[in-house]
């Protein structure tokens, strides 16, 4: 008590913080954005993508591979061997595919995380063609085209009907059915079509007429069909009346609704364009890569399907680019797999540090930062 | 007298648009300061600044005399400011108790927790409700989490309280019980900042008013000797005419709806035998307090929602019960909805496509294969002249941008533009300050001159006896009592209540 009457009485003490503190440091500042220029949009996107790629690097280099070899694999391989240049054009076309697949049905909020399944079913269905010998040769692989895209709808079909009738939620059931066609893949490649010839659980190789042919200059056709149909599906999403309908199904899909926008055909049209292009990555792995349908052709495409359209925002132009740098990093990673022994799984990591950095930057793009003293 | 809060000569831009510029403000202890404005004068902007919320580009903030600097909440609640903002900042699945412990913590939790309860039965019997602590707050109502929140801050200890547009969300009854309230709080001691639009509020509840415009502070009067045409003035600049409905004989039935019956989505039947109909050329109003069953009954009316009995039928059309929001459209029901981000825009689409999205299916704005950007944009350009629709700067800038105000002119744009033969408006000028207010129920009686059949629900009884041709009172989802214009408010009133 005397103590304190000793004393005038403190000024409350957030005050003389609130003051000091704003004084000596002053602080950031935020605001929300109400718009954002394209250039700047874009400086922030690269920013991100170079952070990812640095710390990429830290842990590659962490991992015992040195500095040199890095430079090597990802950029003068890439840039100047030709036959790695064939390597990521090869692979860059599934990877096409499933990113402007997933691109597709994330657009009308319908988060597909069955794009492996609808690839196996597009495999299937391509070799169900080959193996029954299906039509003359000459519409041979046509035809397995044709069964690979119904056979990746009829698979999405099953979550699509669900959701839309029963509102069971597709993220759950897409990836759950990822499993029931893998084990029914196994299931032919262990038992009915297993091949004969050297009893390997893969079917029996398949025909010349119908293997997708190389076009030239070590080109397959697998990556002409890709750039065939991402125009396609740009063209869809950004000029037509179905693609106008589909921003609105994202954006608001209850006003959507109220203003008669027919939001149950566009969802279903938007999901079952997704299944075929994802059914499509396992037909141009089954009919130009392997030439055959096997058990593990689909691994990993799942994941970096979403991870392309999620980097891509779901454009498809702006997916087929990413898709490609995808594949840089499959091929290189393959190369360090082989001559570094880093597992692939590194590939994988390396794939979500990036998105991770990308997603934060979003937090920037939307939010204007600034210091006040 | 040293004033409890003081601002002076406050500057803060969003994004390069002036919000507040070079504004004042002060207010006393023991008195209700109402600061009033119209939507965007910046009266929520400048009371953001005095809670900390946002840091001012210059200017200085008194509080009792002394300068200080806030550098967020916390410090704001140090200086016991404490504000109640128009979205409410509560854990809805937390308790009464939990959301107050967690703005104001105390030392351990299981003890902290029955200490508070205690504190909050005290603190809302002193302001004359009670209150469980202990029930979640999603099971309360609007008007209850409003006292939550009051609460909150009071605890906290907050001695300069500020509401921003506190009866915004409540019905009239409510708004009276909110008020009274807080008249108690200033003549306990605590100075009360009312933010609001609303001029009745202002004449009957508050001692000083601050009249905000464009930014800053334009005047400072004693709310007794003030009128309401006089703020109206000040606020808006002009003096806005209420809109007057012409007398006119209506038309033939246009629609008419017989024991029509609808349930949320959960199942509970909120519109239990709905029957009335509208003719042309006429507005019918409906009149109740909120959640009797008035969103069901709209989004039943609108095809929207499926009724699950009764019937409703257009004049040329026949029977309609039932029929998607796609077909309704196209034989001429427009609708504007209470919830204009929710169910009227699309708020992260362009101002264009929100207008044509209505017009898309018949080909106006190009064919299946390719939408006509070019036609899109001139269309939507003309419509935004025609209905004066402010503060697009281009018509790519997203819809949300806008103001309430002018998002319900874009949304009556867009509906209104096809002529359409009935029209559903749903609290039309909810939130709207006067003279956006008084443009859209402009509209609503041009539309009525034109023709139309138009079906008003609202919130609002004063909106409703302004302009409806005849009143029906929903209570309990079925119309309890009509009412031929001019109604008497007292009648209408009591049936509202009466059955409710």
């Amino acid at each position: 008590m005397l103590e304190q009457a000793a004393h005038p009485a403190p000024p409350p003490l957030s005050l003389t913080v609130g003051r000091a503190h704003a004084l000596r440091f002053g602080r950031i500042n935020l605001e929300v954005r109400q718009s954002i220029p394209a250039w700047r949009q874009a400086l922030i996107l690269a920013g991100a993508v170079i952070t990812g790629m640095a710390i990429s690097a830290a842990l590659l280099i962490a991992a015992g591979v040195k500095p040199r070899a890095l430079l090597d694999e990802f950029v003068v391989e890439t840039l100047t061997d030709s036959e790695n240049l064939h390597s990521i054009l090869f692979q860059a076309a599934p990877l096409i595919f499933v990113g402007v697949g997933a691109a597709v049905a994330f657009r009308v909020r319908f988060w597909n995380l069955g794009i492996e399944g609808q690839m196996i079913w597009g495999g299937i269905a391509a070799t169900f063609v080959a193996f029954y010998e299906i039509g003359p040769p000459v519409a041979r692989l046509p035809l397995m085209m044709l069964s690979a895209v119904l056979g990746g709808m009829a698979w999405i079909m099953v979550p699509t009907w669900l959701r839309l009738r029963l509102r069971v939620n597709e993220i759950i059931t897409t990836l759950l059915l990822n499993y029931v066609a893998l084990n029914f893949l196994l299931h032919l490649v262990y038992g009915p079509w297993l091949d004969p010839k050297d009893a390997f659980p893969h079917s029996p190789q398949f025909h010349s007429y119908e293997r997708l042919p190389e076009i030239g200059w070590g080109l397959s056709s697998a990556l002409v069909m890709a750039l065939v149909f991402t125009a396609l599906a740009a063209w869809l999403v950004q000029s037509t009346r179905f693609g106008f309908y589909t921003r609105f199904v994202h954006d608001n899909p209850r006003m959507a609704l109220a203003v008669g926008v027919p939001i149950k055909a566009v969802m279903l049209i938007s999901v079952l364009l997704s299944g075929g292009l994802s059914a499509l990555a396992g037909f141009v792995i089954a009919t130009a890569q392997e030439g055959r349908l096997t058990q593990s052709f689909f691994e990993g495409y799942g994941f970096s399907g979403i991870l392309i359209a999620f980097l891509a925002r779901n454009n498809p132009i702006a997916a087929m680019i990413v898709a490609v740098l995808v594949a840089v990093l499959f091929v290189s990673g393959r190369s360090l797999q082989v001559f570094c022994q880093i597992p692939f799984a590194m590939v994988q990591l390396i794939q979500a540090i990036i998105v991770i950095c990308v997603a934060a930057s979003e937090f920037l793009m939307r939010h204007r930062l600034h210091w006040v003293r | 007298m040293v004033a409890a809060l003081k601002l002076v000569g406050v500057r803060k831009s969003f994004d390069g648009f002036l919000a507040l510029d070079d504004a004042d403000f002060a207010a006393n202890t023991g008195e209700v300061h109402a600061l009033l404005g119209e939507n965007g004068a910046g009266k929520s902007s400048l009371m953001n600044v005095a809670a900390g919320l946002y840091t001012a580009e210059a200017g200085r903030l008194f509080v009792d005399g002394e300068e200080v600097v806030l550098s967020g909440p916390r410090d704001a609640m140090a200086c016991r400011i404490g504000m109640v903002h128009q979205e409410f900042k509560l854990v809805k699945p937390f308790t009464v108790a939990e959301n107050v412990l967690l703005a104001n913590w105390r030392g351990r939790f299981a003890p902290g927790v029955r200490e508070v309860e205690r504190q909050i039965t005290t603190q809302a019997a002193e302001l004359g409700f009670a209150i469980d602590p202990r029930s979640r707050v999603d099971e309360l109502s609007i008007a209850e989490r409003q006292r939550v929140e009051i609460i909150k801050v009071l605890l906290a200890g907050a001695r300069i309280l500020i509401l921003d547009e506190p009866t915004a969300v409540l019905t009239d009854e409510e708004a009276v019980r909110l008020l009274t309230t807080v008249r108690t709080l200033a003549a306990r001691g605590a100075a009360v900042v009312l933010v609001t639009h609303k001029l009745g509020e202002v004449t009957a509840f508050t001692d000083r008013v601050t009249v905000m415009r464009n930014g800053r502070a334009v005047a400072v009067l004693d709310s007794r000797s003030t009128t309401a045409n006089e703020l109206t003035q000040l606020a808006v600049g002009t003096t806005v005419a209420q809109p007057r409905r012409a007398s006119s004989p209506p038309g033939a039935p246009v629609m008419t709806v017989k024991g029509l019956r609808a349930a949320r989505a959960d199942g509970h039947v909120t519109v239990t035998d709905a029957t009335f109909h509208v003719r042309a050329g006429e507005i019918y109003g409906i009149a109740g307090v909120g959640g009797n069953g008035q969103t069901e009954l709209v989004e039943a009316l609108t095809g929207v929602r499926a009724p699950l009995a009764g019937s409703v039928e257009l004049d040329g059309t026949g029977d309609t019960t039932g029929s998607p929001a796609e077909a309704l459209r196209d034989l001429g029901v427009a609708s504007i909805p209470a919830d204009r981000f929710g169910y009227g825009l699309a708020g992260g689409l362009s101002v264009a496509d929100n207008f044509c999205v209505g017009q898309m299916h018949k080909g106006c704005y190009g064919t299946w294969l390719r939408t006509d950007s070019a036609a899109m944009r001139k269309a939507t350009g003309r419509a935004v002249g025609e209905f004066d629709v402010q503060g697009v700067r281009n018509l790519r800038q997203k819809a949300a941008l806008l103001s309430g105000g002018n998002a319900q002119k874009l949304i009556i744009a867009r509906e209104f533009s096809r002529d359409p033969k009935v029209i559903i408006a749903h609290s039309p000028s909810r939130g709207l300050d006067v003279r956006a207010c008084a443009a859209v129920q402009e509209r609503l009686l041009s539309a009525r001159a034109g023709g139309a059949a138009i079906v008003l629900i609202s919130d609002d009884l004063d909106e409703v006896l302004n302009l409806s041709d005849r009143i029906g009172v929903m209570t309990r989802g079925r119309i309890a009592a009509e009412f031929a214009a001019p109604a008497d408010r007292q009648a209408v009133g009591r049936v509202m209540v009466h059955h409710a």
